[in-house]
């Protein structure tokens, strides 16, 4: 008996390293972001003073990674995206549009990493798609857009420095007279910025509860929790979240969670930051060979076209066949519901299916969309949209019974 | 014989064989079908084909990284599985298993070695694909300063150091697949089974890795981070990728290097 039982007892020490080898990467896996969860205790803040330590962060320099995930509950889009894939090289209009709808159903669905970075002059933000790339960056004198996949770019020039003193002077000048108007009908001198907060916090408070959630870590950090919860219980949206850092008053994180769910339906957050200033070098852009550059000049007016535009508009108030049917708005608050009238939306449905890119486009809102009685909904777990059949869209965080009965009831 | 002469016979046995030279030249046809075919069929469009494909015909240091985003989901794996599958299972198949064995404390070593062969061959094979692809577009296509993902561009010193990097992230995305191939080629004395199951595995965690309604699961798959090497492409780097990518393969290493060790052990070695 002896020899077998140690034989057997060596056999099984050999398979201790395979055993060990697992149990020790899933303690790891659990022990290392519960040490970084651990013990994270700021001093206590109102929502008050929490805000104002948002609005008093001086932070002009930094550079980080930030992760954004979207579960939206919307349908899978990667069938419907692939066929349309090809879009970018395309140089018609079609292609064009095909990519923005694939950019926004990428953005909609998934999850995205791009690196920040900052400095007092110039921004970055670098979106790290796979083996490609979207780039922004901006600086106080122009701004770039490069896109890898398409090898294009895009070149804003922003307006001279001198213009935009003009404009602010203007502007500048406007505010200090309403000022004044103001404080004679008042009788006194208009509330401090304080005051400003607090009277915005109380009205925001008749629509939502605003409170200082626990204390957490965000990218490292430790983060105070700004919590918005409708108290309207019409609407889709259970609760806005945002992570504020607590020693520079940096959002770091926000997420937007769907009523009823545990997993926030949007979230945006950095997974690492640093408050330093980023090398310089990382701001500098200049297209490379091959790549198509697009021009834009960004127009500003000088204060005379201002004047000019003020007089006509008071000269000739707009009627309605000239201007844009304007959006209606149906409600109040959370549950507001947003109608824009026949004509003012592009048409969907079979009848404008008379471009290949308004055919895909249509089958797209097809597939993703519902039947309901009086048209289609396209229902996600923070928006809906309804398109009625006599042409109408109407959009809100809520269900899709409440859009129908606002369709029905105009109200 | 010591540990360094035993991997230094394996290395030599290893690259000896006609098979492996065979798995190199399959691996160095694919930059240079790319490289013709491009040469004679002209520029593709931006934004069709694999990535940096409508990049190479301005500039041929861009066949190299073409071939690499082609060879990575597919070629690279099966010739990794043939080394690393047959590693244990052939000299067993072969009958030389024992002779191997005759020295104390034998086995584990024997594994550490043919797992160091495996990881050096994985160094060849991309290494062979960056090289070959070089050497293409150098042939084919004019040769200048690379344009990279950000839209900067570097000098061509610089392009080729980056393209070596992408050459060792791609052998380090590898480490884990190798182990699971010496693993599998412990539990079997016939060398195909292990390969095949070996390539099969690399294909199968790449399905899994697609599917939307697994995302939960995908950064735990050993293929995850195999198509991240182009954030070295970016300016400045970014280096989070590889980071996940080695600790992943490492954590890899560790259990199917272990398992390995426990079926090796107490495996009754007949042959």
């Amino acid at each position: 008996m002896r020899p077998s039982d140690t034989g057997a007892r060596r056999r099984f020490s050999r398979w201790i390293p395979a055993i060990a080898a697992p149990i020790a990467i899933g303690v790891g896996v659990v022990l290392v972001p519960l040490q970084a969860q651990a013990a994270v205790d700021l001093p206590d803040l109102t929502p008050a003073e929490l805000l104002e330590l948002a609005a008093s962060s001086e932070v002009d320099a930094l550079s980080g990674t930030i992760e954004q995930s979207s579960e939206l509950g919307l349908p899978d889009l990667s069938g419907l995206s692939g066929p349309m894939g090809g879009g970018p090289g395309d140089d018609d209009g079609d292609g064009a549009s095909a990519t923005d709808l694939d950019d926004l159903i990428s953005l909609a669905t998934g999850t995205h990493t791009a690196r920040v970075y900052l400095d007092d002059e110039h921004a970055r933000l670098q979106v790290l798609d796979p083996l490609a790339e979207r780039d922004v960056y901006v600086s106080e004198t122009d701004a770039w857009v490069y896109d890898s996949r398409a090898a294009a770019a895009t070149h804003l020039v922003f307006p001279d420095e001198a213009e935009l003193e003009a404009l602010r002077d203007v502007a500048r000048g406007e505010a200090a007279e309403v000022r004044d108007r103001l404080e004679a009908e008042l009788g006194a001198p208009l509330p401090t910025p304080d005051e400003v907060l607090e009277r915005a916090l109380a009205a925001l408070d008749e629509s939502t509860e605003v409170s200082v959630g626990s204390d957490a870590r965000v990218a490292g950090r430790e983060v105070y929790e700004l919590r918005l919860e409708p108290r309207d219980d019409d609407t889709l949206v259970g609760a806005i979240a945002v992570a504020i850092d607590g020693e520079h008053g940096v959002p770091l994180a926000a997420s937007v969670t769907a009523r009823g769910a545990d997993e926030p339906a949007f979230r945006v957050a950095f997974t690492d930051v640093s408050f330093e200033a980023p090398d310089a070098s990382v701001f500098a852009f200049t297209p490379p060979d091959g790549t198509e550059v697009t021009e834009h000049v960004v127009p500003v007016p000088t204060p005379a076209e201002l004047e000019q535009w003020r007089a006509e508009a008071e000269a000739a108030p707009p009627t309605d066949g000239e201007r844009m049917p304007r959006p209606i708005v149906h409600g109040e608050g959370w549950s507001a519901v947003v109608e824009l009238p026949v004509g003012t939306a592009p048409a969907f449905g079979a009848e404008s299916g008379d471009s290949s890119a308004g055919g895909e486009a249509s089958a797209m809102l097809d597939s993703l969309t519902e039947s309901v009685d009086g048209g289609r909904v396209l229902q996600t777990s923070l928006l809906t949209v309804l398109f009625t059949d006599d042409g109408r869209v109407l959009a809100g965080a809520v269900t899709a019974d409440r859009l129908l009965d606002a369709a029905a009831s105009g109200r | 014989m010591s540990s360094s002469a035993l991997l230094g016979s394996e290395l030599l046995t290893l690259f000896r064989r006609r098979r492996t030279w065979a798995m190199l030249g399959a691996l160095a046809l694919i930059p240079v079908l790319i490289g013709i075919a491009l040469r004679l069929a002209g520029p593709a469009p931006a934004g069709r084909g694999p990535a940096f494909l409508s990049q190479v015909t301005e500039n041929g240091l861009f066949v190299g990284v073409t071939a690499m985003v082609v060879a990575t989901p597919l070629f690279l794996p099966l010739t990794i599985g043939v080394v690393a599958g047959d590693s244990i299972a052939g000299e067993a198949s072969h009958g030389t298993l024992r002779y191997l064995l005759i020295a104390p404390a034998g086995r584990i070593r024997l594994l550490v070695v043919k797992y160091l062969a495996a990881a050096a061959f994985c160094a060849a094979a991309t290494l062979t694909v960056v090289v070959a692809g070089t050497l293409v577009g150098w042939v084919l296509f004019p040769i200048g300063p690379a344009t990279l993902l950000s839209g900067a561009t570097v000098s061509v010193g610089e392009a080729l150091v980056r393209f070596l990097a992408i050459a060792a992230y791609v052998t380090v995305s590898l480490l884990g697949m190798s182990a699971i191939g010496l693993f599998l080629s412990t539990l079997t004395t016939v060398p195909v089974g292990a390969m095949a199951a070996t390539a099969i595995l690399a294909v199968v965690s790449q399905i899994l890795d697609a599917l939307p309604q697994l995302e939960p699961l995908s950064p735990w798959l050993f293929t995850h981070y195999w198509l991240g090497f182009g954030d070295f492409l970016r300016e400045p780097p970014v280096w989070d990728s590889f980071g996940d990518n080695a600790l992943l393969q490492a954590g890899y290493l560790a259990v199917f290097g272990s398992l390995a060790v426990g079926r090796f052990l107490t495996k009754d070695v007949l042959s």
